[in-house]
């Protein structure tokens, strides 16, 4: 299904998206297409773009290829498949209720939670805010443990 | 003339009221009306009729074209092209004036036939059916020994018989009745003679309009030409007659009009008007007019003797008609709306309103902020200091002090009245120490008075 949605492989491209969409929320997958999860979430994705597409735009990061090491440092990218939201070049956080507010870690279970998410990101994103309150219900977020090393 | 002479007098005859006369009158006026017919009837002769196949021109025509076919079928050398145009020109116009002839010659047998059987000419249209009819009924009463299915619809036949048992017809006398079969004789003979004529033009339409055949096929082309004229004349039509070249009014007996599929002419013998599914017919018809319209006049022009434009109109034709039917696309699910919450509504009203009223600046606040003009406002502390109280308590004002306030003023007022005290009670209390204004109660001397005023000086020098 990810032939459906743009795969970045090199750090210009990633730039040039996210300079580019304005007025609309910019979803990042970071994640390898050949891990299930992400086969899941891409799934979902793939089916959702068309719905958003109004006020957001996706895009699959291919997380093997060397450009795209200093964002997955940079955003501390450990866990695949790993959403980032942006609005206007400004990184939108999420709340909810996991220990990582920057990104959404694994798959969304329902195509209706990750609109929710979009919507929630979107109106969040145009009243000024930075983070936002996740509307998807704990039992439908997925769970996972961050081990710290060396902090 | 002299019919119409005798009418009058006969009119004038007639006014007499002899009923026995008057019918002898009357059938004497037939018989003679019967003979001044027959007498026209041998004026109006037949050979002034139809001159056409006597011509010279009709003789060397037919002539021509037996050579031409028998050529072609012996396979042996063709005409020249110039003759050939000629005779397919010629063909084309005798095609046309063989067309009136017969015209002519189905009025002619109408009108002797109309005092047989009347009828006849509503329920058979086409003249040379027509002609045929009359030429098998001839004089005779009794339907039922006449034999019609060989070229007429099963349903015509049976009105024509039952039409016939309640005809207000007479036989005809037999002079007229062999003329009026010599003239369905001729129209006859002339039908198959255009049909001749129009199978020698329809085996030459390849070199004739190749693109004209190109798009209506070579038969259908035949008779177009054969019906319009020639090449040129069927070019100059406009589009929308060439739609109609030989349409027939049959409006079959017993059927309603209401159904009338469509106008086409020729046109609707064409493949490709009778490969089009039935509700896409008219539009096939006229895109076809169109089309063979302008393959006609780049034939008349020989603009292209290939006949490769015919064949590109034929497919532009062809992808049309598909266009037509191709189903509508498929919907697509549409995208969700951007998130935009609407703004709340607000609302006014009444009870907004007075609720509004508890928190906004009341009545008594408004009084006191309001100062009458000249004269110095009352205040709490009295003079000037303390909260002033503006228009409160003023005459014509509703609002006054709370009463508790104004009693807790005149305290210190002493037994001075206020104008904020309705009552005039003044009695000192016990309790408490009450600091009266000492120069409102005149105990104050006059130098004590200029105190702190800005004029005097010291009162008390002392040497130190």
């Amino acid at each position: 299904m990810s032939y459906l949605l743009k795969t970045l492989t090199k750090k210009e491209e990633i730039d040039r998206i996210i300079r580019d969409t304005i007025d609309e929320v910019l979803v990042l997958r970071f994640g390898r297409c050949s891990d299930d999860v992400c086969l899941q979430h891409d799934e979902i994705l793939a089916k959702s773009v068309r719905d958003v597409s109004k006020f957001a735009k996706v895009a699959l990061v291919d997380v093997d290829s060397e450009e795209v090491q200093v964002y997955v440092k940079y955003f501390d990218i450990t866990l695949f498949p790993s959403t980032i939201f942006f609005f206007n070049a400004h990184h939108m956080k999420l709340d909810s209720g996991t220990a990582d507010h920057t990104k959404w870690v694994g798959a969304f279970h329902i195509k209706q939670d990750f609109i929710d998410v979009v919507e929630a990101i979107y109106r969040g994103a145009m009243k000024g805010k930075l983070i936002v309150q996740c509307p998807v219900p704990p039992e439908r977020i997925p769970k996972y443990q961050l081990l710290y090393k060396d902090v | 003339m002299a019919t119409l002479e005798y009418s009058f007098y006969a009119d004038l005859d007639e006014l007499s009221d002899n009923e026995a006369e008057l019918d002898a009158r009357t059938a004497e006026e037939d018989n003679i009306d019967m003979d001044m017919d027959v007498l026209e009837t041998l004026n109006y002769d037949l050979s002034r009729v139809s001159k056409l196949l006597e011509t010279h021109r009709y003789a060397d025509i037919m002539h021509k074209l037996e050579q031409a076919l028998g050529k072609d079928s012996d396979g042996g050398a063709e005409m020249g092209t110039v003759l050939e145009d000629k005779l397919i020109g010629d063909c084309n116009q005798l095609s046309a004036d063989i067309e009136n002839e017969i015209v002519i010659f189905h009025n002619f047998i109408r009108d002797k036939y109309r005092l047989n059987f009347p009828e006849l000419e509503s329920l058979v249209h086409d003249p040379i059916d027509y002609a045929r009819v009359v030429k098998k009924i001839a004089n005779e009463t009794d339907l039922t020994l006449v034999d019609m299915e060989g070229f007429l619809q099963p349903a015509t036949v049976i009105a024509v018989s039952v039409t016939a048992l309640t005809t207000k017809g007479k036989p005809l006398p037999d002079s007229i009745l062999r003329k009026t079969l010599d003239a369905c004789d001729h129209a006859i003979d002339l039908d198959s003679a255009r049909k001749k004529v129009l199978e020698f033009v329809e085996s030459k339409m390849g070199s004739i309009a190749p693109n004209l055949s190109a798009i209506v096929g070579s038969a259908v082309a035949a008779k177009l030409m054969g019906t319009a004229g020639g090449l040129s004349a069927l070019a100059n039509m406009p589009a929308c007659n060439v739609l109609v070249v030989g349409h027939n009014r049959k409006n079959r007996v017993g059927f309603s009009t209401a159904l009338s599929q469509s106008r086409a002419g020729y046109l609707e013998q064409t493949e490709i008007f009778q490969s089009t599914p039935p509700e896409l017919r008219m539009r096939a018809s006229r895109l076809l007019a169109s089309k063979s319209t302008l393959a006609a006049r780049v034939d008349a022009t020989r603009g292209d003797p290939s006949g490769t434009n015919g064949k590109a109109l034929r497919e532009e034709i062809r992808k049309n008609i598909d266009k037509w039917q191709e189903p509508p696309p498929a919907r697509q699910p549409k995208p969700l709306h951007v998130p935009y919450s609407v703004p709340k509504k607000r609302r006014g009203g009444r009870r907004l309103r007075k609720r509004k009223e508890r928190y906004q600046v009341t009545d008594m606040r408004k009084l006191a902020n309001r100062m009458a003009f000249g004269t110095p406002e009352d205040s709490s502390l009295g003079d000037g200091l303390g909260i002033g109280y503006g228009m409160l308590g003023q005459a014509g004002s509703k609002l006054k002090l709370n009463a508790k306030v104004a009693k807790k003023r005149q305290f210190t007022g002493g037994s001075t009245t206020s104008g904020l005290t309705t009552s005039s009670l003044a009695f000192t209390l016990v309790q408490g120490i009450e600091l009266c204004n000492p120069q409102a109660l005149g105990l104050v001397s006059g130098i004590q008075s200029t105190y702190f005023s800005e004029s005097g000086t010291f009162s008390k020098l002392k040497k130190i």
